[in-house]
């Protein structure tokens, strides 16, 4: 399936940082379209070794949780429920931790 | 199959097991259920294998405990057939039994885990009274509030989402049929047997068998009501939840004397926290219960589960509850599971109401015989239907 391009437009972008790399966004994008939009479709490997990521993409298989990293904190989040905002810090690798 | 040897009504657990069972033995066996195969309690439970005697045997006075601890009676059997499973099905269960903790509070909770102690001696289960400071030696996640618990070597859990897809798997393998979506409509009386009409996505047709095995856990006394008996089983509503992953600190099962707490790691490491935490069963408008539909979760009973959890495995309150559930679950009026031949209908049979997850495939291999004429009935003495008997006297 081609990723449609045609006549979208992504309007005021700005960045975010996904695993210490800097992903451009648009403004009302959820974390996970930023994370489709960068490529980033694996998200873990399950107990059989197979990629997992976002499934549903409405909040209920849970499979697209991030670690929204701040100064003061670290939270749990689904990538497909949580709006981007502007210099975002997101972490695919320490969900496990 | 127009004319199998036994039809089984419920694809959980116990009815793909018992069909795998006779299935080997050289029966034709059609297993049927009016959902998915596990789609019931069978999938919906949290996987606990518990050979303690359950806390709610405990909280409705010494007599009513007397009479339902006489069900640990199977659990040395019990335990025997799930360290045997994986490899009797070839199947990867997450089969785990590493142990289990039964933990104790107070000095109210430490009196009645002795007790407990002194019931399973009498069955020669063989449970360890341990103070806090042993069992946190064993269990290093637990709370300094835990003051005394039980410890069974035996105890543990398994992927129930695995385990009744591997039996019906093995049964369909062996010959036997299974058709989802499928309901019993009638069950008559036939010579020799039973004259049974199932429906199928609003096709009717009829099955002739010499045995019915309805092992239909909350369902149960609806099918007994096409064969015009009294089952007498009653449903309840149960709530589950699950964590999200975290890295495997908690290999045992861990649960409660004085409080509702059932929890255990899954190999992906998910723990899973029940216990028996009551959810709201819907009213059909007339006056039954709609078992048609999940049970509603009360978020009170939520809140106090998880309550409890965090207060006897601290490390859980820094876990993100991923999600919860509910499910349907069968119990009896004297809380012991109802399993054999109903006598006032030879060759109906039937298994539900209790410890269905671990103990279903003793129930299973126990059943299979009994149904397959080379019973061993003393394992199945203490749960037959006979003792509902009364309840059918104007029945059948």
């Amino acid at each position: 399936m081609a990723r449609i391009d045609d006549g979208v437009h992504r309007n005021g972008g700005f960045e975010i940082n996904v695993d210490g790399t800097v992903v451009s966004v648009a403004a009302g994008e959820t974390v996970a379209t930023a994370l489709l939009a960068a490529g980033r479709v694996s998200l873990r490997r399950d107990g059989r070794d197979g990629p997992r990521g976002l499934y549903c993409n409405m909040g209920t298989c849970c499979e697209c949780m991030v670690v929204l990293v701040s100064d003061d904190a670290r939270r749990l989040v689904r990538a497909c429920l949580t709006d981007t905002t502007p210099g975002m810090i997101v972490s695919t690798t320490t969900q496990d931790d | 199959m127009d004319r199998p040897d036994v039809l089984v009504v419920g694809a959980g657990l116990t009815g793909c097991a018992t069909g795998w069972h006779l299935a080997r033995q050289g029966a034709s066996v059609l297993i049927v259920d009016q959902g998915d195969v596990s789609a019931g309690a069978s999938g919906q439970n949290a996987g606990s294998l518990h050979f303690q005697i359950e806390r709610r045997f405990l909280e409705h006075g010494e007599a009513l405990a007397d009479q339902a601890s006489r069900v640990v009676a199977l659990n040395r059997l019990a335990i025997a057939e799930w360290r045997g499973l994986e490899e009797m099905l070839g199947a990867h269960l997450e089969v785990t039994l590493a142990g289990g903790l039964m933990v104790a509070e107070t000095a109210d909770e430490l009196a009645l885990l002795e007790r407990k102690c002194r019931r399973e001696a009498h069955y020669e289960i063989a449970t360890e009274l341990i103070d806090g400071d042993r069992a946190r030696a064993i269990a290093p996640y637990l709370s300094d509030r835990v003051l005394a618990a039980s410890w069974l070597a035996d105890e543990g859990h398994a992927n129930p989402r695995l385990v009744t897809p591997a039996f019906a798997s093995a049964a369909q393998a062996f010959g036997a049929e299974i058709r989802v979506h499928t309901r019993v409509v009638a069950i008559d009386d036939i010579d020799g047997g039973f004259c049974v009409t199932l429906a199928t996505a609003g096709r009717v047709r009829t099955v002739t068998v010499r045995q019915v095995l309805v092992a239909a856990g909350a369902w149960t006394a609806a099918v007994g009501a096409l064969a015009n008996l009294h089952l007498p089983v009653l449903p309840a509503g149960l709530t589950m939840s699950a964590t999200q992953r975290a890295h495997v600190f908690m290999p045992h099962l861990i649960q409660h004397v004085g409080r509702r707490l059932s929890m255990k790691q899954t190999e992906s490491g998910n723990v899973l926290i029940g216990g028996g935490w009551a959810s709201r069963l819907y009213q059909d408008g007339k006056g039954a219960f709609d078992l048609s539909r999940p049970p509603a979760l009360r978020p009170e009973n939520l809140r106090e589960n998880l309550r409890a959890a965090a207060d006897v495995v601290p490390a859980l309150a820094e876990l993100a509850l991923l999600r919860c559930w509910t499910g349907t679950v069968a119990l009896t009026p004297d809380q012991l599971p109802i399993v054999g031949e109903v006598p006032r209908k030879p060759g109906f049979y039937v298994c539900a109401g209790g410890s269905g997850f671990t103990l279903g495939p003793v129930f299973a291999r126990a059943l299979a015989a009994a149904l397959g004429g080379t019973a061993n009935d003393e394992h199945l003495a203490l749960f037959s239907p006979a003792r509902f008997e009364h309840l059918n006297s104007f029945m059948g």
